[in-house]
């Protein structure tokens, strides 16, 4: 009994250093293969922690009026080969188009899913049980099977490489884990609460905007980042729509640098670095609604 | 959906006719977004599953029953990629139920950082699947990469390996590289299961001197049949139709190793632009995933 007592902050400390490598470690390295050098990164064995750590590859992201060309592209580091491609100025415009698809598909998904939810938890009327029951189906459907269908109806809508064919579509695989999250909360506050509105005179509108939604901001808020994070991530759907930087987001352009081998994984690495920083960003503020809005989604789907 | 809201959800008559329309009017937009979402795919998918449409020949459609499915079924490959992505499935969502086992129950208990050790966790499921994708490209990279980097210096190689070029292993350096990102979703839904045990059972077997081991074997783990049954559901969904990783990492190489199902899928529409055969690929993927989904269900149900 005592050896255990000694034992537990042992085992403990063991076990959340185990933890935290396995978490961590890969990004650990993203990170700091983005601060190396040509020169550096292709040492063997490799530098876990930059000797020269430079800015030069993000420098060439956001200097993009500094044009990079043939001639330039090679500059400081001939001696490799790696170069800065002269694509690395897409990938802000990339992210900006990634920012504003994902801000419009939020908006429009809190439209569609606060009042279906709040009609679902708290409106008896005939159909409700099949429109649940229709929200669990279209959970099992698998993207790639919808890539065809929408490929064609989004040509025939004449909106391929339009940034209007990702909303359309990144809401209609994000509105149904948004229900969920925000019936499974309905639900929970009180029906009471629904009746004495009724009673005092609000219309059905009224109940849902002036007592539900104050109520709901925990839920709302699980809603926002699930639904931005999912915009700002997705890649199947954008690679199948978009053909050039009047729709290509980030995703698809941090992809395209990885499938061009000339360039260099210390550039490659510094576009990781900005493709993951909003959403580990949120994902760290908001982690109790995070948490909360994944196992009311997750467990009643 | 929880058996509540299901019960509830039968309505007692008569329904108010205010709220009929009411409900019926905040439904609507829902409604419009689920026809794009579910039925029309579905429909029109099935629809042109049953021609030989291929947008390289955009003139000639012929129609041709259920042709494109028979050709699938006969074809050699499309059993390959079948195995492929069931083995893929199977390696992942074990390794998955156990490392996020062990992590929930670390997180489980009370000490000092838990709370620094939860928010982490979060960072490798908030990340984009190309982020993930590119990070560990670098990390198994053949040149200059940290697998090679690590194992070299702790001597376990004497000279670099081309990892993802060696058939026997991509797969389950793809799956290794899905399993980091899918891990914290499922260790938090195992943690609330555990939060959900009740204590009086722990202090009930503490009282019957039951040890660390045996409160574990007796009362955690057969306490979060729910919990594995969740993640194992999700996860499989999740594993089956991954696409992303095998984009970015191998492009179904070295020698098809990593061509699974969903690649398949990917190649015959967009590469050979042929939607006919890329059609019916989904659906017959679409109709894999639901007989999953419900097998799963139901063997785990019973067990329940």
């Amino acid at each position: 009994m005592r050896l255990s007592k000694l034992m537990r902050p042992v085992l403990l400390a063991i076990a959340s250093v185990v933890f935290l490598g396995y978490v961590l470690a890969p990004i650990g390295w993203l990170l700091s293969s983005s601060f190396q050098s040509e020169a550096e990164i292709t040492s063997k064995p490799p530098h876990w922690i930059p000797h020269d750590p430079t800015l030069q590859n993000f420098s060439a992201i956001f200097q993009a009026d500094k044009k990079v060309t043939y001639e330039t592209r090679r500059q400081g580091d001939t001696a490799t080969g790696g170069y800065i491609p002269s694509t690395a100025k897409n990938l802000l415009p990339a992210m900006r188009n990634s920012l504003i698809v994902a801000v419009i598909v939020v908006l429009l998904n809190l439209i569609v899913s606060v009042p279906a939810a709040y009609a679902m938890a708290k409106i008896r009327f005939v159909g409700r049980s099949s429109s649940i029951y229709l929200m669990l189906v279209t959970r099992v459907i698998p993207d790639i099977a919808l890539v065809v269908p929408f490929f064609l109806f989004i040509r025939k809508l004449g909106l391929l490489d339009n940034l209007a064919s990702l909303v359309i579509t990144y809401l209609a695989i994000t509105v149904p884990f948004s229900i969920f999250i925000l019936l499974s909360y309905f639900e929970s506050l009180p029906d009471e609460l629904d009746k004495a509105a009724r009673v005092d005179g609000c219309s059905r509108l009224q109940t849902l905007l002036r007592v539900f939604l104050p109520l709901a901001t925990p839920s709302l808020v699980a809603v926002v980042l699930f639904t931005f994070l999912t915009s700002w991530n997705e890649f199947l759907l954008a690679l199948m729509f978009t053909q050039t930087l009047a729709s290509q987001t980030m995703p698809i352009v941090v992809a395209s640098f990885t499938s061009d081998f000339t360039i260099s994984f210390s550039f490659i690495n510094a576009a990781g670095v900005l493709a993951i920083i909003p959403p580990v960003i949120l994902a760290i503020m908001f982690e109790r609604y995070i948490v909360s809005g994944l196992t009311a989604g997750a467990v009643k789907g | 959906m929880s058996a509540k809201s299901l019960a509830a959800a039968r309505p007692r008559f008569p329904v108010s006719r205010y709220d009929q329309r009411s409900a019926m009017l905040f439904l609507l937009p829902m409604m419009a977004v689920l026809a794009i979402v579910a039925v029309f795919p579905v429909v029109y998918s099935f629809w042109v599953s049953l021609f030989d449409l291929k947008l390289t020949r955009p003139n000639r459609v012929p129609f041709v029953w259920f042709d494109n499915y028979a050709r699938i079924f006969h074809d050699p490959q499309f059993w390959e990629s079948v195995t492929r992505t069931a083995s893929f499935t199977v390696m992942s969502v074990t390794a998955i139920m156990v490392i996020a086992t062990l992590m929930a129950l670390l997180l489980n208990e009370e000490f000092r950082g838990r709370r620094f050790l939860s928010a982490m966790l979060l960072v490798p499921w908030a990340i984009p699947y190309v982020a993930n994708g590119l990070m560990w490209k670098w990390i198994y990279d053949s040149g200059y990469g940290a697998l090679n980097g690590l194992l070299y210096q702790l001597d376990f190689i004497d000279k670099y390996m081309v990892w993802l070029g060696d058939p026997d292993k991509t797969l389950a350096l793809v799956a290794n590289a899905f399993v980091w990102k899918e891990v914290p979703l499922a260790a938090i839904l195992l943690l609330v299961t555990m939060k959900s045990i009740p204590a009086d059972l722990y202090s009930a077997a503490k009282v019957d001197g039951a040890n660390v081991w045996q409160r574990l074997v007796h009362i955690t783990l057969p306490s979060l049949r729910p919990g594995f049954a969740l993640v194992i559901i999700y996860e499989t969904m999740m594993a089956v139709r991954h696409f992303d990783m095998f984009f970015i990492l191998t492009e179904g190489g070295p020698a098809d190793a990593t061509h699974v199902l969903a690649w398949e899928v990917y190649v015959e529409t967009f590469r050979k632009l042929s939607f006919g055969t890329g059609s019916a690929l989904a659906y017959v993927m679409a109709l894999v995933t639901f007989l999953l989904a419900f097998s799963i269900i139901r063997t785990m149900g019973k067990k329940l």
